[in-house]
């Protein structure tokens, strides 16, 4: 970089930057273009209906998604206010419903600043990539009977496949802002993630075995009767400990302690890009729930009520607990938070693994 | 009694060494030693062997020569024994004593970069509170230059090649830190090394301007010291300039006083308590503390007429009478307080988490609280029962007496609790200084306000410690030099020490545990 800059000059090398970053995407969208033109179009001639209801899912969710995470925002600063015996926001729109979309506008009108020393290619990347798994994870969640954009057959590997993305997209955020603070916290993260993954994973096995299947719809219509978390309570509450701590959120927000590392991973983010994160992360949040629901509380089931309306008050119930553990709670230290994982939760869980399967046989 | 026993072990060892006792109502100490240079480390050495702990260092300009003027007090003889040392004014040198008292040492560095004096064998001589750019030594009366070479600052801490460490600069901007303090941390992963404070970044030359104005126009500065207990620093300066100059208030004032200092203690407590828990992550308590804060800020608004840095505290009395709507709303206020404990303990104190992050975390040692000078909440979370209150009693709690709250081991838990012990404490306090309190009026006139020539130290006891001031007086009608003993500033001295391979999270709860208040500390 710095030759580069040497012998060009500041401004040549941007343009230099731009012209191979222009020529980029064009060749991606060339790509995609001739991918819908040659292959997805015959491919899904015979099945239009598919294709239409693959964009028109993808569009949906994208709405919902922003949607979402500006409702979670209004209601995470509303559920604090009322827990600490104030209002919270109340000028913007009828109960302040309109104050998160009146800071996302602020947000969006900020300069985004870009401080000197990052390593700007990782930099630039990191906002964009925590958010793909968000997105993917969407795709296969199963809003009522029949609303759900694809159901594949590997569900839930697919979406935490995806969503251990997120841990990258953290490092890279931590790693390039060059700040030592935000090292720790991108550092702090991947050891939270990866130790709190496995008993997420061991606490989701034994609803498999239950089921018989990895498809979140065929999970849902095996709770017709019972739902599962009264077959696995102990997997339940595994899950939704390690739910909080995959998601960052207080206890376990290590990664960002405010007190101790100012801002974590995303202390050089400004503007857009620090939204990002922040959507990310309310996006996650409603994602772990999704999937507590699917597993544990029988997804769209439920008397009277239409499903989709089932599916989104068990999901909003769990975010208010997610929510009410934050402004409850403090925060835990980091070796006791790893300590916790090793030494309780993933013995714990893989005994109940063990039960279950023996049961299963019997 | 052990100060007989220090004097007399002093008189065998050290026959150089002048004693004299001194009247106490006048002066505040008891005993008053004169030793040169060359005595001083033995004298601080018997000092320590007596379990004296270190009260204050502070150096005095006569011109002619400087004077260092060190305090040492008992925990269970409290009385007051001041150290005088007279150096040339060209070129002092005295020994250190911070290989004794390692809490003096801090002391010896203010005292370095004001004066210009050279403390032989001091480790880490630099400068504390001023930048590199001062050319003259502030507190001298003379214009002094300070040498080229003596221009130290704590620039790096020295780290070799092979060391596999960094270093974070926690502060002057960061969140838990309270304010501008700066801490160097030489860290091994997440593990402290070493941490280093700095100071200076809210100098504001607080004793320089006493110099420069009469005792009553300082008289708003005091509570400027310390923005969270402000009574106390008020109260603290009134009652030394009264002791200086003879006058006595009237008792209705003493009660009052008494009743608003506790006030603010609440207060003072209560806020460290939210921001402590903020410190821990947890956010909710904090509002609640807030919303109790609130309502003590309100009713001291009502007779200081302002809600922060009071002015209360008059030479001979006070500045209003408290009315029967500030009787009624404190009684209102302990009604609801005593209630509000039981939304703390429910939210706070049974917390797993919580506990584990404070149980044996930062232990102080009763050695170690000595040896650094440590006072206050903190000290008393080590077991020991010393409050200033108690021991050396000053107006009305001659009469209405304190309950003194001790903790065992001295971790951040034991001082959490004994935080809140001492808000119940000063709630009983203030129940009885209502109920007791005399009718008459609140002042006595003072006409003109010249004290005579005389040095006097006096000090009360703040939220957060001993909050002492040493005031030497000329006969003129401004301090020839006034010196703050900031309970801060002391507390501070022994976090090196206790956060010595900590974890950052530890370090950030050691920190709100000792519960600092950085004006104060940086004066």
């Amino acid at each position: 970089m710095r030759v580069l800059r040497k012998a060009f000059g500041d401004d040549l090398v941007r343009i230099g930057f731009g012209l191979v970053g222009t020529g980029f995407v064009a060749l991606l969208v060339l790509l995609l273009l001739g991918l819908l033109g040659m292959k997805v179009w015959k491919l899904f001639a015979p099945y239009g209906r598919e294709a239409i209801r693959a964009i028109v899912g993808l569009v949906g969710v994208l709405g919902f998604v922003l949607f979402n995470a500006l409702l979670l925002v209004w209601a995470e600063r509303k559920v604090a206010g009322h827990m600490q015996r104030r209002l919270g926001p109340k000028e913007v729109g009828p109960y302040g419903l309109l104050q998160s979309i009146a800071d996302s506008l602020k947000l969006l009108g900020k300069e985004i600043l870009t401080p000197r020393f990052v390593d700007r290619p990782l930099y630039y990347l990191a906002p964009i990539i925590v958010f793909i798994p968000v997105l993917v994870a969407f795709v296969v969640i199963p809003f009522d009977a029949r609303l759900q954009v694809r159901d594949i057959n590997v569900g839930i590997v697919l979406i935490l496949a995806f969503s251990s993305l997120n841990v990258i997209a953290i490092l890279l955020a931590g790693w390039s802002s060059m700040n030592k603070y935000s090292l720790i916290g991108g550092i702090r993260s991947v050891s939270q993630n990866i130790a709190y993954e496995i008993p997420l994973l061991l606490s989701l096995l034994p609803v498999i075995l239950l089921a018989g299947s990895l498809s979140l719809k065929e999970i849902v219509e095996a709770q017709s009767k019972v739902w599962f978390v009264f077959y696995q309570p102990i997997a339940f509450i595994i899950y939704f400990i390690c739910a909080v701590a995959e998601t960052n959120r207080t206890p376990f927000d290590l990664p960002e302690a405010e007190s101790e590392l100012v801002a974590g991973f995303h202390t050089e983010y400004s503007g857009m890009r620090f939204a990002m994160f922040f959507l990310a992360e309310f996006t996650n949040v409603f994602i772990v729930s999704a999937i507590a629901t699917t597993f544990f509380l029988g997804g769209y089931k439920g008397p009277v009520l239409p499903g989709i309306i089932w599916f989104f008050l068990k999901a909003y119930l769990l975010v208010f607990i997610i929510m009410w553990f934050r402004w409850t709670f403090p925060r835990v230290r980091f070796d006791q938070l790893l300590n916790f994982s090793w030494k309780f939760l993933i013995p714990l869980a893989l005994a109940n693994l063990i039960v279950t399967g023996w049961c299963l046989k019997l | 009694m052990v100060a007989e026993q220090l004097i007399e072990d002093i008189r065998t060892s050290r026959p150089g060494v002048e004693v004299k006792e001194v009247p106490y109502q006048q002066r505040g100490y008891w005993f008053d030693l004169s030793a040169g240079p060359e005595d001083i480390e033995e004298v601080a050495r018997l000092f320590d062997r007596h379990g004296y702990y270190i009260e204050d260092v502070c150096c005095v300009d006569f011109k002619e020569y400087l004077q260092l003027v060190y305090h040492f007090n008992h925990w269970d003889d409290p009385r007051r024994v001041s150290v005088r040392v007279n150096l040339p004014a060209e070129e002092p040198v005295v020994p250190s004593i911070s290989g004794v008292y390692e809490g003096a040492g801090w002391h010896e560095r203010e005292i370095h970069e004001f004066f210009g004096v050279h403390f032989e064998n001091h480790p880490n001589l630099s400068y504390l509170f001023l930048h590199e750019g001062i050319d003259f030594y502030p507190l001298r009366k003379e214009k002094v230059p300070v040498p080229e070479e003596r221009k130290r600052l704590l620039s790096s801490l020295p780290v070799s090649e092979s060391d596999d460490v960094f270093f974070v600069n926690m502060g002057p901007q960061h969140p838990s830190t309270h304010g501008v303090l700066r801490l160097i941390l030489k860290m091994d992963g997440e593990y402290i090394e070493r941490a280093e404070p700095v100071l200076g970044y809210l100098h504001r030359m607080q004793e320089k301007m006493a110099e420069n104005r009469t005792y009553l126009k300082y008289l708003p500065n005091a509570s400027r010291l310390d923005y969270v207990g402000a009574m106390s620093y008020n109260l603290c300066y009134v009652r030394a300039v009264e002791r200086l100059c003879g006058i006595e208030a009237p008792p209705r004032a003493e009660y009052v006083r008494v009743i608003a200092v506790e006030l603010n203690r609440i207060a003072s407590h209560l806020l460290w308590l939210g921001t402590y828990l903020l410190d821990l992550g947890a956010f909710t308590p904090f509002l609640y503390a807030f919303d109790d804060r609130e309502q003590i800020l309100d009713l001291l608004e009502g007779i200081t007429g302002s809600r922060l840095t009071y002015c209360y505290c008059r030479f001979g009395g006070l500045y209003n009478d408290v009315d029967e709507d500030f009787i009624e709303g404190v009684k209102a206020f302990l009604k609801r307080m005593w209630k509000r404990f039981k939304i703390y303990n429910d939210l706070v104190t049974g917390n797993v988490i919580f506990i584990h992050r404070t149980k044996d975390i930062g232990v102080i040692p009763k050695e170690i609280a000595r040896r650094y000078g440590v006072t206050g909440p903190n000290l008393r979370a080590s077991g020991v029962g010393y409050d200033l209150r108690k021991a050396e009693p000053y107006g009305a709690y001659r009469e209405l007496g304190v309950e003194v709250a001790t903790g065992e081991k001295g971790d951040a838990l034991d001082r959490y609790l004994v935080r809140l012990q001492e808000m119940e404490n000063s709630l009983r306090v203030i129940e009885r200084a209502i109920k007791e309190l005399p009718n008459g009026s609140y002042r006595v006139e003072v006409r003109k306000l010249k004290p005579p020539e005389g040095d006097v130290y006096f000090a009360v006891e703040g939220p957060r410690g001993e909050v002492g001031v040493y005031i030497v007086s000329d006969g003129s009608t401004t301090p020839y030099r006034l010196k703050w003993r900031s309970p801060s500033f002391s507390n501070l001295t022994c976090f090196p020490e206790i956060s010595r391979g900590v974890l950052i999270a530890d370090a950030v709860s050691i920190l709100g545990s000792l519960d600092l208040v950085i004006p104060e500390m940086d004066r």
